[in-house]
């Protein structure tokens, strides 16, 4: 009895010994797809990569950076590539994503899709210039109760060229809210000027993985790596006058421009209207008021919704969209910056449009 | 409770990693329908319903979105802020739309209790009557909306 237990243990046994090593040759040829080349933007860039990895990994490892707020889980659906060869059939996990226009257009989700044969792709030509780069944390201080302002400095490579609007992927490491790193984007603050640093302005989201970690646990002298710099959000070369709408966090790029029209000595007529609650969710006034010392032509209106009778406010009072429609008279030689959620946006919008603003002339920065 | 072959596919969705790093379902191991069949119970029990509970939702998250993205008082007695981060979502349950990340968050300034939800926290409960299995991160307890959003009771005693 007992012998027939201990050959019947021994056979599974051996059965199982024999599957695992059926797999592990199976991962090691049926798995291998050996190399495989990746032609981007008509052969302006080939790569040769290991096959069988997901497009934006392979991307990545090459030095050749596609926007990913997931960090490559197929959640936010950003990492949006032209396979306009070798894309093969759609994934299960890419047609959330995708929608009928897209399909039309070879658009695939580069996170999921994996290169298995040699592929043809499509990027925007300013991603070449994306970079990932090694920081350290030079200096944290807080905006307001709930904003943080984080200055990075450059280690690897030494230096960024941004233009003023633009932002950067923070990457958070494991902790307790995460079991792998993640990134999240975030507007850069600092003027194009300063290469050698990034200055990121971080609102504290509840249960925000990347905002609980920067206000939670991250401290001066710290290791950030970040890539970037990615976005259409830039100052446009006109002459006409500039309406900038932005409150809390999204101050950042609208920051990062003025500073660089002040150094660039930029005397376009322009207004910032900066909306927030009461006075404990301002910031930075000092320095608003010291820029429009420096440029006569700017203007900075702080505006709050619901100011405390402690706050002793004797400025402008309302809900932003409604200050810019009483200092406004006539917007039909203006083009506007706005950054913030899709709701302040569409608000702004409409107020600007019943201003003159052209539609082609507005631009903004929408946290979505 | 027997579970449809469709349903298991959407509780595979809701796994961690799947849609979202931290999925939707906690360390929840009941099936997707007893899930969902508890806390409607449990919704009961307070004399509501899924449908009273996200319009009280929507509610909110329509008066905060005056705000811009600031924190707004509403009625008196709720600050309410509603804010994004980038990013979208797709619901686990499948269907065209894709939920942009909205915090709706509503502090009760009666009782000092606050609670925080997303666009997609609304289209399930709205459409699934599901609130995130037990131990997922974003769960919101049926009894904690009620309290907090004070959802107005709709059923006879």
């Amino acid at each position: 009895m007992v012998t027939t237990l201990l050959i019947s243990i021994g056979i599974i046994s051996l059965i199982s010994v024999f599957l695992a090593l059926l797999m592990v040759i199976a991962d090691a040829t049926i798995g291998n797809y050996g190399t495989v080349k990746i032609s981007i933007n008509d052969g302006t860039k080939e790569l040769e990569v290991r096959g069988g990895q997901p497009l934006l990994k392979a991307l990545n490892q090459e030095g050749v950076f596609i926007p990913s707020a997931c960090g490559g889980r197929g959640s936010c659906g950003m990492c949006k590539v032209r396979v306009v060869q070798g894309g093969g059939e759609y994934l299960p996990t890419e047609l959330p994503w995708i929608n009928e226009e897209e399909k039309k257009n070879q658009v695939r989700l580069s996170c999921q899709f994996k290169v298995k044969t040699d592929v043809a792709i499509v990027i925007p030509e300013e991603l070449f210039s994306v970079r990932e780069y090694t920081t350290v944390v030079e200096k944290i201080r807080d905006l307001t109760h709930d904003i943080k302002e984080v200055t990075l400095l450059l280690k690897d490579p030494a230096k960024i060229s941004p233009k003023a609007g633009q932002y950067v992927q923070f990457m958070v490491p494991e902790y307790e809210l995460t079991d792998e790193s993640v990134y999240r984007a975030y507007s850069i603050a600092s003027p194009p000027g300063d290469s050698s640093r990034v200055e990121l302005e971080i609102r504290l989201v509840p249960n925000g993985i990347c905002t609980t970690y920067v206000h939670k646990h991250l401290k001066e002298g710290d290791t950030v790596t970040i890539n970037g710099p990615y976005g259409d959000f830039y100052l446009r070369d006109t002459d006409r006058n500039i309406i900038f709408i932005a409150g809390g966090s999204g101050m950042a790029p609208i920051k990062s421009m003025l500073l660089d029209m002040e150094k660039q000595g930029n005397t376009r007529k322009a207004a910032y209207f900066f909306g927030a609650r009461s006075k404990r969710d301002l910031f930075l006034l000092d320095e608003m008021r010291e820029l429009e010392k420096k440029m006569p032509n700017f203007t900075f209106i702080p505006a709050l919704s619901e100011p405390q009778p402690e706050d002793n406010w004797d400025g402008e009072v309302g809900l932003i969209t409604d200050v810019v429609r009483r200092m406004t008279k006539d917007g039909s030689n203006s083009e506007a910056y706005l950054c913030g959620s899709p709701g302040m946006i569409n608000a702004c919008i409409t107020v600007l449009n019943e201003l003159g603003v052209l539609p082609e002339n507005i631009f903004y920065d929408k946290f979505s | 409770m027997k579970q449809t072959p469709e349903y298991d596919k959407i509780q595979e969705n809701m796994r961690k990693g799947v849609i979202t790093l931290d999925g939707f379902l906690g360390d929840d191991t009941r099936k997707l329908v007893d899930i969902i069949a508890e806390d409607t119970f449990a919704i009961h029990t307070h004399h509501t319903t899924k449908e009273a509970i996200a319009s009280r939702m929507e509610y909110f998250r329509k008066e905060g979105e005056l705000g811009l993205g600031e924190p707004i008082t509403v009625d008196g007695k709720f600050e309410v802020r509603v804010d994004s981060v980038r990013g979208l979502l797709p619901s686990p349950f499948g269907g065209p739309g894709m939920y942009a990340k909205v915090n709706t968050s509503v502090l009760n300034k009666t009782s000092g209790k606050s609670i925080v939800y997303t666009d997609l926290h609304i289209h399930f409960i709205k459409d699934h009557g599901f609130f995130e299995g037990k131990g997922s991160p974003f769960r919101l307890e049926p009894k904690d909306l009620i309290e907090i959003l004070e959802v107005p009771r709709t059923e006879e005693e």
